[in-house]
Parts: structure tokens; sequence; C-alpha cells
């Protein structure tokens, strides 16, 4: 998996899955759900301003309560590359990582702001901005093998010898 | 080992399991509704296999937006219910109620059969014995496909339980005083088990509604010990039921809370009663201790969602459903009804509302302003009938002034 690149958004702790894709949105078809993301946050048009490639900052528990996957294909579909926080919710970190979005353990919230763009490396657990660098425990293998399946449909089918 | 180790022993086909193993786990049962159950349903077709590994082990509940309250809700009602069709597995798409409701009643397991579910209250299992765990819909569409589901094996956290309840004090009450002690991320990847002599006097209603609301710790599995004291626990809190008072979950976190004295008084514009926290029968004999009496206050809607047609059935037996109509409440039929702001009584921005359902985030039940308050069918039916909170235990007679 290559470095990864993008602006960055800061967001708060306890960023919950109906902030992030509200209860009315999973009532829309799946192919417009990008344009739902953030839709319950404290920037609702979250959409219209990112560029694709970018990398939410997160403080502690990022996707809490509902385990809607569609939070984090929203997430994806609106052109995010990378969700970073001090920590996540169980069912949201594995959604995220079994479609193929990377989520990062990292507290950055109070090191970077939004606008800052940063660059990631998920393999050596490095992420830098400007001349700082951080340092952060990198993905482990298993998770690894998920994203660099392309998700866990992709590595059920591997295991299953349907491909 | 303790219980949770020890089912998890079992499903994996181990002798021992220990915290932080990785183990692979066969299912017992895999579950989904009408807004986890289409993408579900669409990611297991990608894996390109003809059959689930057990029709009889997949059950599918519309329940989350029923009846449709959109014409893509109803089409979401059909992709499940085609997959239903076309690869056997159980359905139940015509209202029968919350899916965790629904499968207690209908699907009534073993001790420590391992329920798979693409929700996160999946965790109310433990309330009658199993083990359930939430999962997104592309880890259930896996485990439809695998029948088995990786996992790693949670470190434990014991409550240990002495005493009982007081008076106008509910399982709501304890569990929302755990979750603020706790946290709302507090026991994430970790499990809970609801040990002590005090669990004795729980029944299976107040059972589910405790672990129901154990994800809202972050807690992957919640269940009731079945020996006195359990082992190989990182932690054991002891609560005494006694000091439990009533308490509510203020906005816009179910982590915090209060107890109900020292919000008294706020003004309350919607209440509403249901959902798989607080919908079934044992809920709704507490609404109907109060309005048995006494009218919807004039500044209230009230709301009243049966979890499942046979709470539904069973209220109407007893006449509760004439009592909650006469008081001015409205009846809704069996389903999740307004717990998650997609439909049948959401809030605007000036609402005040008290839910006994399990989640307050900002937007949970419609504008990002609308204030919901946590609270146990008792607490809410008081507030619905006096127009602002008020502590159940302050109660000296149930005259409303």
């Amino acid at each position: 998996m290559e470095v990864i690149k993008g602006q960055v958004w800061v967001f708060d702790d306890n960023v919950d899955t109906d902030q992030i894709l509200p209860g009315y949105a999973m009532a829309e078809s799946f192919e417009t759900l990008g344009n739902f993301a953030m839709a319950g946050s404290n920037i609702p048009d979250f959409p219209k301003r990112i560029k694709k490639g970018d990398i939410i900052v997160a403080g502690k528990n990022f996707g809490c309560g509902s385990s809607r996957e569609q939070a984090p294909v929203a997430l994806a579909q609106a052109g995010i590359s990378l969700v970073i926080a001090e920590s996540f919710a169980r069912i949201f970190r594995r959604n995220a990582i079994n479609i193929g979005l990377p989520v990062l353990n990292a507290d950055l919230k109070d090191k970077v702001k939004t606008g800052d763009v940063i660059s990631v490396d998920l393999e050596k657990g490095l992420a830098v901005l400007g001349n700082n660098s951080f340092e952060f425990n990198p993905l482990s293998e298993n998770v690894l093998l998920t994203l660099n399946a392309g998700g866990l449909i992709n590595r059920v089918r591997q295991e299953l010898g349907v491909v | 080992m303790n219980i949770v180790e020890k089912y998890l022993a079992r499903a994996a086909g181990l002798a021992q399991v220990s915290p932080g193993q990785d183990i692979r786990c066969k299912v017992d049962l895999v579950i989904a509704h009408d807004v986890t159950g289409p993408m579900a349903a669409q990611q297991f077709e990608k894996i390109g296999i003809d059959k689930v590994f057990d029709p009889n082990k997949v059950v599918i509940v519309v329940d989350h937006i029923y009846p449709a309250a959109t014409v893509q809700a109803r089409k979401m009602q059909l992709i499940v219910k085609d997959f239903a069709k076309k690869y056997g597995v159980t359905l139940y798409d015509k209202g029968q109620g919350v899916i965790h409701q629904v499968i207690s009643e209908n699907h009534g397991q073993k001790p420590g059969t391992l329920i798979i579910g693409a929700d996160s209250h999946t965790c109310t299992a433990g309330g009658y014995g199993a083990l359930g765990i939430g999962v997104g819909s592309t880890e259930l569409a896996a485990a439809m496909a695998t029948g088995t589901i990786d996992l790693e094996v949670p470190e434990v956290v014991e409550v240990y339980l002495t005493g009982s309840l007081a008076a106008f004090v509910t399982a709501k009450d304890l569990i929302l005083t755990l979750i603020r002690h706790f946290g709302t991320d507090g026991l994430t990847d970790k499990a809970v088990i609801f040990s002590g002599p005090g669990i004795a006097d729980l029944s299976k209603d107040e059972r589910m509604t405790i672990c129901n609301m154990g994800i809202e710790m972050g807690a992957t599995i919640s269940c009731f010990a079945t020996e006195e004291k359990a082992v190989n626990v990182s932690e054991t809190l002891t609560v005494e039921l006694a000091n439990i008072v009533p308490s509510a979950a203020c906005p816009f976190s179910p982590g915090n809370v209060k107890p109900v004295k020292e919000i008294e008084g706020i003004a309350v514009t919607q209440v509403v009663v249901g959902s798989c926290t607080n919908g079934r029968l044992s809920d709704m004999e507490q609404v109907v201790s109060i309005l048995k009496n006494h009218n919807v206050h004039a500044d209230v809607n009230m709301l009243v969602v049966p979890a499942s047609q046979n709470v539904y059935d069973a209220m109407e037996e007893r006449g509760y459903c004439k009592i909650i109509r006469n008081a001015g409440a409205a009846l809704i039929s069996p389903g999740c009804g307004p717990c998650f702001g997609a439909h049948l009584g959401l809030a605007a921005e000036d609402d005040v509302v008290v839910s006994t359902t399990n989640r307050n985030f900002p937007g949970r039940m419609g504008s990002r302003q609308a204030q919901v308050y946590l609270a146990s069918p008792l607490t809410a039916a008081l507030a619905a009938v006096h127009g602002r909170l008020v502590d159940p235990q302050g109660i000296q007679s149930w005259e409303v002034k």
C-alpha cells in the first residue's frame, strides 16, 4: 500500500455514526451515500468541501453507535482516503477495514489542523507534516492483508477458492 | 475460563482460549434487518457462491423503516425479501417487531448460542443467555457465506451486583449509571459479565435492557454469569443495587448521565416509549401504572411502540392499549419507530424529548438541536403526564399538579 497524502479535516471526540451518516440517509440508494458523508456533523456540507484523497483526523471513540456500514462507505464515496483517530469504536473500525478504507490509531488531533496536508505511510507507521513527523504503530499484518485484497469480500473469495 | 471464554472456546472448537487470542468461531445464527440487510445481500452476491452456509441459521427482520417511509426504503425491503426467497432464509417482513425482540421470541436458543448480527444492539441477546455480537454488513455477508467469524477473545470486565433495586428504580437506571461510570468507550473491545447475588431478581426483560446498552460503553459482548463469581476478569466493579437512583442520559451522549432528581423541572414536548431497549411488556406495565390515572400533558406528544406483535398482543389482552390511547398517547405499530430519526415522530430543533431508547447523539431523533433525554419507561411516562421531568422516587402520590 502506497503512501497516502491528503488534506486534513479535524474532528473532535465521540463522532458517532449518526453524525457520519444520519438515519434518514440510510433510506437513500447506496450510490448516493457519499453525498451525505458527515451530514449530521458540525460540517453538514462536508462532501462539497472536500477533495478526493482528503484525510479525517479525530479524537477518541470515532464511529461509536450504530453498526451501519453506510457510515464508512459514505466517507469512502465522498473521497476520504484515510481516517486517523486516537481511538475507534470496534464495529466502525472493522467495517472500514472490511470495505478497504484504512483506519489508523494515532493521537494527532491536537498536532495538526484542518487544512494541513500530511503524508502517511501505513506500513512504516509514519505521518509527516512539513518538517514534523509522528510515529505510530503500523497496521497489523492481518489488517493489511484485508486492505491489500481490497476488502473482506475479496479475502473471502480467496479463502473459499471462488477466484 | 469465564462464561464468555467457555462459549467462545466451544464455538472455536478449542479446549481453552484466553484474552487477545485470535480465533475463528462457528456461528449459530446470523441476523440482519432492512437497513443493514440490503448492503449485506449486495456484498454476499459479490462473493459469487450460490448458497448461504445454512439457510436455517440466517434470519432477516424488516423493522427499521416499516411501513416504508420513502420509496427507497420500500426498495430495501424488497431487496431483503428477494434475498430471503432466493436463498431460503427466514424472513419477518410483516412488522412483527424489532429484530432483537423477534429473535428472542422465535429463535429460543441454547445458552451460549453465538449470534452475529448486522446491528450494534445484537448484544441484547446476552439477556437470555446467548452471545450476541454486532457487526457491519460486509462482515455479515462473509458470515453468511462461511458460517464463521474471526474474533479476538475479549478481555472481560465483571459487574458484580448485590442487593436489589429500590421501588421506582429500574434496570434502565442501572445500565445508565454504569455507562456514566465506564464512559461511552470504556469497554471498547471488551466483554462485560454481570454477576453476583443481585442478578437473581432480574427478569429476562430487565436483563435484555441491561445487555442492550452494553454497546453504549463500547462492549463487544454483554452477558449474565451462570455462576456466582466470574473468573479471569481484568476488573470487577461491585454495585449495590439499592444505591441506584432514577437516572437519565442528558444531551448529547448516553454517557452524560445524571440523577433525574438533579434535572427535575425541565419542560418536555415529546415522549417515546419503545425500542429494543425498553419496548417489552414489563416496560409497558410501568407506562400503564402512570397512564391509568392520568392523561398526557397538553404540551406533550407521547408515542408508544411495542417491541413486537407478541408484546402488542399481550398489551391488548391486559387492556393496556385502551388505557394508553385514552390517556392521549399514540400507539405505533411494532418496530424501531422514532429511535433513529428515519420516520414516525422526528423531533424539531426546539423539541425536548424523553425517550426510553438507547442513543441521544446530536440529530439521532431528528434535528441536531433537539434535546433528547434517555430514561426508564417510568420516568418517561411521568414526564409525559407532567410535561416536565419528575423524579419517580420523589413522587409521594401519583397526583399530577
